[in-house]
This record gives structure tokens, sequence and C-alpha cells, in this order.
């Protein structure tokens, strides 16, 4: 019984996402490109070979993972605070939680065009503030060694909303009465903070890191607007070099092959990542 | 009775079945013929379509689908559709880089049979560029476009024609607080820098791809001297290190704004610096890009022509439509409209298209000088490992033979091994 439940759910799983995992799998064991005539043909693992040899794969896989661990940090820490600022009654807060949302509102394309130009020198605003300290131009957007921290910054800013929504949900769940005894035992609310929400809090805060490592591990349309990969290649990530491949050097094959190689790698590190968490017992409150 | 209504019933459904006859067959007639533009061009050719459209009533519907006004992201629209299999357009308007990589997919449809060789000659020199692949005509041109070198009539006396003269008529603005930045240009890790690249490196008597071999040539002392040229001009402040993340936008700002004397662009930047919120406005002179003496000067052909695509129902009517887009009245009118290129010879010595633009006779000149970008179907590939390896010397202090030796090494591989093919 329970399987016949399960199957329409199955079925469009495996229509929607079973599917095109395999068809890129078959996809990375041919050359499909336009010297083929993009027709598929057989090269046994031509692909998979050129993947393990690209530099620009495995700097691109360093960079992305960079990306995605600094900013889903930043967004986390942020979130957290935010959202128990938001929890707590006060004027206005109605207003501002809805404020707070705009950001992750806005189409990313439209928003790393607004911060390309935040970003701008000698025009854009972020100069014209650190002039007026009497510094020279930044040229942050000239720097292979910085422009990555842009592109985390204005992720931080497009994301960190999401990641408060969770938080804020998962902190009303949490019964008032128990911070009541709490008081009443004579802790402090600091102490309540570690006692008490935080872990209460952590399914939610381990829902949203894997929201949002995956997503960012994806991370595209806003690489492609803000840097399009520069300088030097510095802020490429594997989802851009795969499109690279794919819609302008018309290499699906090597295409496919980049994007399950990405898969692949993402897919290992969030096993060990949580194989390290049941080990070190820190999931044990979700287990009661 | 009965056999009465009976009769009205057939003959009821008699007349509704020849009416929708009717109204079937009048479509059928109607051949639609739908191009995609990048929303600039769709814009531009808009009165005309609607003369076309005036002159061909009952015969055939032309439409114009406004696509997006980057080109990357036309491009990508374009290709989905292609790749789905039966686009919903019937020709499609192309950038000069996209020719070969289109014609070896097999998306488009040869247009020798409608364009003679003396429509052909009938271009001027550098419109005759980028439109053959294989010796086949795939693309037949709506506009010119060359690359050009902007220069301040109120800040000198004549352009800078070598390389050292635009350094040291720079340093001396600068040291004279005359500007802030001497020459902006495309150091953006992008298509520009290729084209900004093509210019300088032929300013030294370099060339992408080896004329005799076909083979890249991007660590001949030619290319390292170019590239040396163009980081000194960051190092040494004749160009601002913004510039390595400007693009044409960014670069026509700074100059529109007053802020440097000397601008590498394409032509459409003229009609914008004439504009009234100009700070450049009528002292605005174009030349060709500096070079060594003793070598020729490069203009980048840039340029976008209409393409056939395979699988169109009546390609009889959307040459129809190419050939009025692109007759030299349409020119005309876009020339005097918005700025474009013309692409016919006449065009250039008409006294009426003189008098709307002096700047006329140095396009035509320019033109002559246009350089294509490697014609090959590999060619995003190439451009994308030369931008990243360029990037990496502006901006991240790569050492110059180094970073062009392997941007030769990729581009090797690149050709010899693209497409993972065993």
């Amino acid at each position: 019984m329970t399987w016949l439940l399960l199957m329409p759910a199955a079925l469009l799983m495996a229509l929607v996402f079973g599917w095109p995992m395999l068809r890129y799998a078959w996809l990375s064991f041919h050359a499909d490109s336009v010297l083929t005539g993009l027709v598929p043909v057989a090269n046994g693992g031509a692909n998979w070979l050129r993947l393990l040899a690209d530099d620009r794969f495995w700097q691109d896989v360093l960079q992305t993972g960079r990306f995605a661990l600094v900013s889903v940090t930043a967004e986390l820490f942020l979130a957290l605070l935010i959202a128990l600022l938001l929890d707590q009654r006060w004027r206005g807060r109605g207003a501002v939680r809805a404020l707070t949302l705009l950001p992750w509102a806005l189409p990313t394309t439209m928003m790393a065009l607004g911060w390309r130009w935040i970003f701008n020198t000698p025009y854009g605003p972020l100069e014209a503030v650190t002039a007026s300290f009497g510094l020279g131009p930044l040229n942050l957007m000239a720097s292979p060694q910085w422009t990555w921290l842009a592109t985390v910054v204005t992720d931080v800013w497009k994301t960190t909303p999401f990641i408060t929504l969770i938080l804020l949900a998962g902190l009303q769940t949490i019964p008032a009465d128990l911070f009541e005894a709490f008081r009443l035992e004579g802790g402090r609310s600091m102490q309540a903070l570690r006692e008490i929400t935080l872990p209460l809090l952590l399914p939610y805060i381990l829902l949203s890191l894997l929201f949002r490592l995956a997503q960012a591990f994806g991370v595209f349309d806003l690489i492609q607007v803000l840097t399009g990969g520069g300088p030097a290649g510095s802020t490429e990530s594997l989802a851009l070099y795969a499109y690279l491949n794919a819609m302008r050097f018309l290499d699906f094959g090597y295409s496919a092959t980049v994007m399950l190689g990405g898969f692949v790698l993402l897919s290992l590190s969030i096993l060990l990542g949580a194989l390290a968490l049941r080990l070190s017992g820190a999931l044990r409150p979700l287990q009661s | 009775m009965t056999i009465g209504r009976r009769t009205l019933a057939v003959l009821l459904g008699l007349t509704l079945l020849f009416s929708f006859g009717l109204a079937w067959s009048s479509q059928r007639q109607i051949q639609r013929v739908n191009i995609l533009m990048p929303a600039p061009f769709a814009d531009a050719t808009a009165e005309l379509v609607q003369d076309f459209n005036r002159e061909h009533r009952g015969r055939i519907a032309l439409r114009v689908t406004r696509g997006p006004r980057d080109t990357e992201a036309i491009s990508d629209l374009a290709i989905s559709s292609l790749l789905l299999g039966r686009p919903p357009f019937d020709a499609l308007l192309m950038d000069v880089t996209w020719l070969a990589k289109y014609a070896a997919a097999g998306w488009l449809e040869p247009l020798d049979p409608f364009f003679d060789s003396e429509a052909v000659d009938s271009l001027v020199e550098g419109a005759r560029l980028g439109n053959h692949y294989d010796g086949v005509l795939y693309r037949w041109p709506l506009i010119a476009d060359v690359g050009l070198l902007y220069w301040r009539r109120d800040l000198m006396d004549a352009p800078p024609r070598t390389p050292d003269q635009l350094s040291g008529i720079g340093r001396r603005l600068i040291d004279d607080g005359a500007v802030n930045s001497a020459f902006v240009w495309q150091g953006r890790q992008y298509e520009g820098l290729s084209c900004d690249f093509v210019e300088m490196l032929s300013a030294f008597g370099g060339s992408w791809l080896n004329p005799q071999t076909g083979e890249p040539s991007l660590n001949s002392s030619e290319a390292i001297e170019a590239v040396a040229w163009m980081r000194s001009l960051i190092r040494d402040g004749i160009s601002p290190k913004a510039v390595t993340n400007y693009s044409e936008s960014e670069s026509l700002q700074a100059f529109k704004a007053g802020d440097a004397a000397l601008m590498r662009n394409w032509p459409y930047a003229w009609a914008e610096l004439q504009k009234s919120d100009s700070a450049v406005r009528g002292q605005v002179g174009v030349t060709l890009m500096v070079h060594e003496e003793g070598h020729q000067p490069a203009a980048t052909l840039g340029s976008w022509g209409l393409s056939l695509l395979k699988g169109s129902d009546h390609p009889q009517a959307v040459i129809e439509a190419i050939r009025y887009l692109t007759s030299p009245e349409a020119q005309r009118q876009r020339f005097r409209n918005q700025g474009y290129t013309p692409t016919d010879r006449s065009l250039f010595r008409d006294p009426e298209m003189l008098e709307l633009s002096p700047i006329l006779p140095d396009l035509e000149q320019a033109l002559t000088h246009a350089v294509p970008r490697p014609p090959t179907p590999l060619y995003a590939q190439l451009s994308d490992v030369l931008q990243r390896q360029l990037s990496g010397v502006l901006t991240n202090d790569l050492a110059i033979d180094q970073a062009m030796n392997k941007a030769q090494i990729n581009s090797m591989t690149i050709l010899e091994s693209a497409g993972g093919a065993a």
C-alpha cells in the first residue's frame, strides 16, 4: 500500500530528475559537438579523462566550493541574528519582516546588475564612499584576489532573507513555556539561547544549509551577470563552465561531463558531511 | 416541411464549410516570415517592416521578434530554439562570430542562389568579409561595423599614429591635468577584450592565426610585444586600472563624461557622443587604431547580417524580406535615424549621407582595414582561452610569455581535440 501511494511521486521524480541524469550520464560517454554535426558519437571515457586532466575544472570546483562555503556560512550567521530579532515583539516588526524579504523577491539578474553598478570604478557608490574616507580607487572588480568577495557579498545580500524565513518559522515552533520554565530555574538568556533555542532550531539550520549549499554550488546567473567569470577566470563557477561548453562552444558531451563531475563531487561532500555529523553526535536532538 | 428543414441544414452546413475553406485558403496564401533580432535592431527596422507589409499585403506578413539586447543572450535564445528543432524563426540576425559555428552545425541555408557576384560587388570592402563559411555564402550584411579609435579634437591637434605617440600624448594630458585617464578600452574578460587584442596585435605586426599555416600564433614575439604594451598602458596610468573591468558601455561612459582623451569603440558610439548629455559633443574625431611604422593598422570586424534558417517553409519570401531590409534605401534610413553604418559602397559617397555624418569617409577607410576574428566553428573556445590569459596578465601580474604560451597551448589543444572525439 505504501508503495502504491508513493508511485505517482516516484514516477514524477524519475521523469524530471532520473531521466535527465541518465541522459547526461549517457552523453558524457559520447562526443556530441559542432564538430560531430551535433550527432552523439561514442568516445569511451575520453570526456572523463579530459575532465580529470582539466585544471580549469578543478579550479572551478575550488572556486565554487569557496563561494558556497563562505557565503552560506555568512548567510547563516546573519540570518540567525535577524531571525532572533524578528522573533521578539516590538513596534513595526511586521513592516520590517516584509522589508527583510525584499532582496529575496528581486530577480537575481536585476539585483546582480545593480551590484555591478555599485562596485563600478570610478562611478559606483562604493567608490564614492571609500573616496569620502580619502581612500584611492578600490578597483574591487579588477582584482582576481578579491573579486570573488564581491560575488559573496551580493549572494549574502540576496539570500540571507531565505534562511531568515526558515529560521523564523523554526523559532515560532518553540513553545514559550520552555523559556519561562528556564527563567524560573534561574537561567540567563544567553544560556537559554545555547540550551533551548539552538538545539531546537538545529533541524531548521540543517535544512537551510542543505538547500543553500546545493543552490550555491550551482550558482550561475549571479556570476554570469556580475563578473562573467572574470577577471582571469577567478570567479567562474562550475555551472558557468558547463553552460559555456554547451551554449557557447556547442560541446554537449563535455558539458554533460562537467555537470555530472560537479554533481558527483557535491554528493560525495554532502555524504561525508552527513557521516561526520552523525559520528560526532551533533544530530542527536533530531532523533528524539 | 421535414425536407425543407433538411435542405436548410445542408445549405447551412455547406455555407459554413465554404466560408471556412475560404478563410483557410486565404490564410494559406499569406506567407508568414519571422525574423529574430536583438532589440535595438528590431526597433531600428520597425518602420521598414510596416512599409514592407503594406507593399506585400495579402502575400507576405513579416514579423520581427525583439530578442535580448546582449549579443550572448540572443545567441543563447537562438541556439536553444535551433536545438529543439523547427525553430519559430525563418531568419536570424547574426553576429559575425556566430557564422562558422552555426554553418558547421548545419542550421543555415546557403544564400549563393539568391545573391550574385554583382550584389557582392556593391558592398563596401569590409562588409564583404565574415559572410562565408567554407566558400559558401550564409549571411547577408545588414550593417557594417569595425573597431575605431575615438580622439578628442579639443585636446590634441591630430590623433596619435603609433603606440609610443599614444602613450606620450596620454602622459602629457594627464600631467597637465586635462583628463583623469588618457585612453579607455575594453579590458574586461569577455569578447570585447579579444576584439581590442586583434587591433593591438596587428599594430605590432602580429596576427591571431598564422596566415601561412592557419595555426594560432599567440606566443609570437609580436603578440608578446602587443600584450606588454597593453599592460604598460595600465601600469603607467595611461589607462585607468578599472579598464580591466570595462566593456564598451563603461568605456563610452568615461569618454562621454569627458574623463578620457582617447577611446577604442565601435561606430555606434559616435551617435551617442553627439547627444545633448555628452560633455564632448562636437569635439570628437575617429580614426584607426595606432600601429608601429611599417605595419598595417587593423579594425576588428564586427557587423550583423541576416541568415536564412534551414527548414523555413517559404525561403523565397524570406529572401524578399532580407533584400528589403538590406536595400540601400533601408540603409540610408537606419543611418539617418540610428547611425548604423551602411554596407552599400555608393552610399559612402552620397552627398546627403555625407551631410548627415562627417565621419563617413573615416568609416569607409576603417572598413578597408577590417580584420575578421578567426573564422572557425571553434572560435568561441579560442576566444575564451585567450581572454582568460589576457585578463590574467592585465589584472594578476602573470608573466606575459608564460600566459601567452598557455593561451597558445590551450588553443592548439582545442583545435586538435575539440568535442572530445576519440
